[in-house]
């Protein structure tokens, strides 16, 4: 079957760049070079078309300088961020409080600096990571509020007819954390 | 004198059967019928709700996957892809989002989508340019096709 396919996409392939030639009288009535549009003269998946390289290059040197400036002078509204903590993504802005599923060691009060961002973003533009963005880009600057213990969890386990019943009380430790603010510098390239 | 045998009609009786009842019973306060009243119906029916919370803990992660899912199918296919070529370009592209954040940006920031979804069809179109190659036959190969000359 593999084989098939290979075979047709060359047949196709190959039908698409052919020129067929009539050798005829009626040769001067019909154009040379077009041939009968059919289920095999072009290939069944559509024409891809980059556009070009050097324009291209152009475009996104004016983008990057265009949002630097907008950086550098500040005309962006509130900020988002996607970050990347305790093993999970949060979206957050600034004056957002995220909790997280477990002991982080810091006091309550601290303020903690998250490292790993993967996208900020404002009304009109975004910078997108792959996958983090540079730690001299962005800041995010949060504060850790209260350390508590979860609501309690009841973990039971029964079998029937077999006398077996287990009832576990679960409790995390929650910490919650306030976002004070999202910085981006001006330092794209 | 140390009594050291105990008279027969003296018997340790259970004092606080109210609350040990009362401590299955107010799980069960919210259900429907006689087993948010009797005691014995309770108790099977506060033991199965336990059973199934705990196993719905597992599933609902599940849940919340095929949820994401489907709003990230539905939001790319409003730009013309699908999910699959959506997510697998979007992973070529090292961008690590996972589908939460990406299902909660297609709902709360449709600009930023519409970038992720240009640059997963971008990386598409290079992917399936690099795939076809030159269009030129491999060399040394008999082929049943007819040469029109």
């Amino acid at each position: 079957m593999a084989v098939l396919g290979a075979a047709r996409r060359r047949a196709a392939a190959f039908l698409f760049s052919s020129v067929v030639r009539l050798q005829s009288s009626r040769s001067t009535s019909l154009q040379e070079g077009i041939v009968a549009k059919t289920s095999l003269t072009s290939p069944p998946w559509s024409e891809v078309k980059l556009p070009n390289p050097v324009e291209e290059a152009k475009h996104h040197a004016e983008v990057v300088q265009k949002v630097n400036e907008m950086i550098a002078t500040g005309q962006y509204g509130r900020l988002f961020a996607v970050v990347h903590f305790a093993s999970k993504q949060y979206k957050i802005t600034s004056e957002d409080l995220i909790m997280m599923d477990n002991v982080l060691q810091a006091e309550c009060g601290d303020r903690i600096r998250m490292e790993k961002v993967l996208l900020v973003g404002a009304d009109d533009f975004t910078l997108i990571g792959r996958p983090l963005l540079g730690r001299d880009l962005v800041r995010v600057e949060a504060t850790v509020i209260e350390k508590t213990v979860s609501w309690q969890k009841i973990n039971m386990r029964f079998r029937k007819k077999h006398n077996y019943q287990r009832k576990k009380i679960i409790t995390n430790p929650q910490t919650v954390l306030r976002i004070n603010t999202i910085e981006i510098f001006p330092c794209l390239s | 004198m140390v009594l050291l045998s105990v008279p027969l009609w003296l018997r340790s009786r259970l004092t606080d059967r109210f609350w040990r009842v009362q401590e299955v019973l107010k799980y069960a306060r919210h259900f429907r019928g006689r087993k948010n009243r009797c005691y014995k119906l309770a108790v099977r029916n506060v033991r199965r709700a336990f059973v199934k919370s705990t196993q719905a803990r597992k599933q609902k992660k599940r849940f919340l996957r095929a949820l994401w899912i489907t709003r990230i199918e539905a939001a790319s296919l409003e730009h013309g892809l699908k999910y699959s070529a959506f997510i697998s370009n979007l992973f070529k592209t090292q961008v690590e989002l996972n589908r939460k954040m990406i299902a909660d940006l297609a709902i709360y920031e449709p600009k930023t989508f519409k970038s992720l979804a240009a640059l997963a069809q971008r990386r598409r179109q290079e992917g399936i340019l690099a795939a076809l190659g030159d269009g030129k036959e491999p060399e040394g190969i008999f082929s049943r096709i007819v040469h029109h000359y």
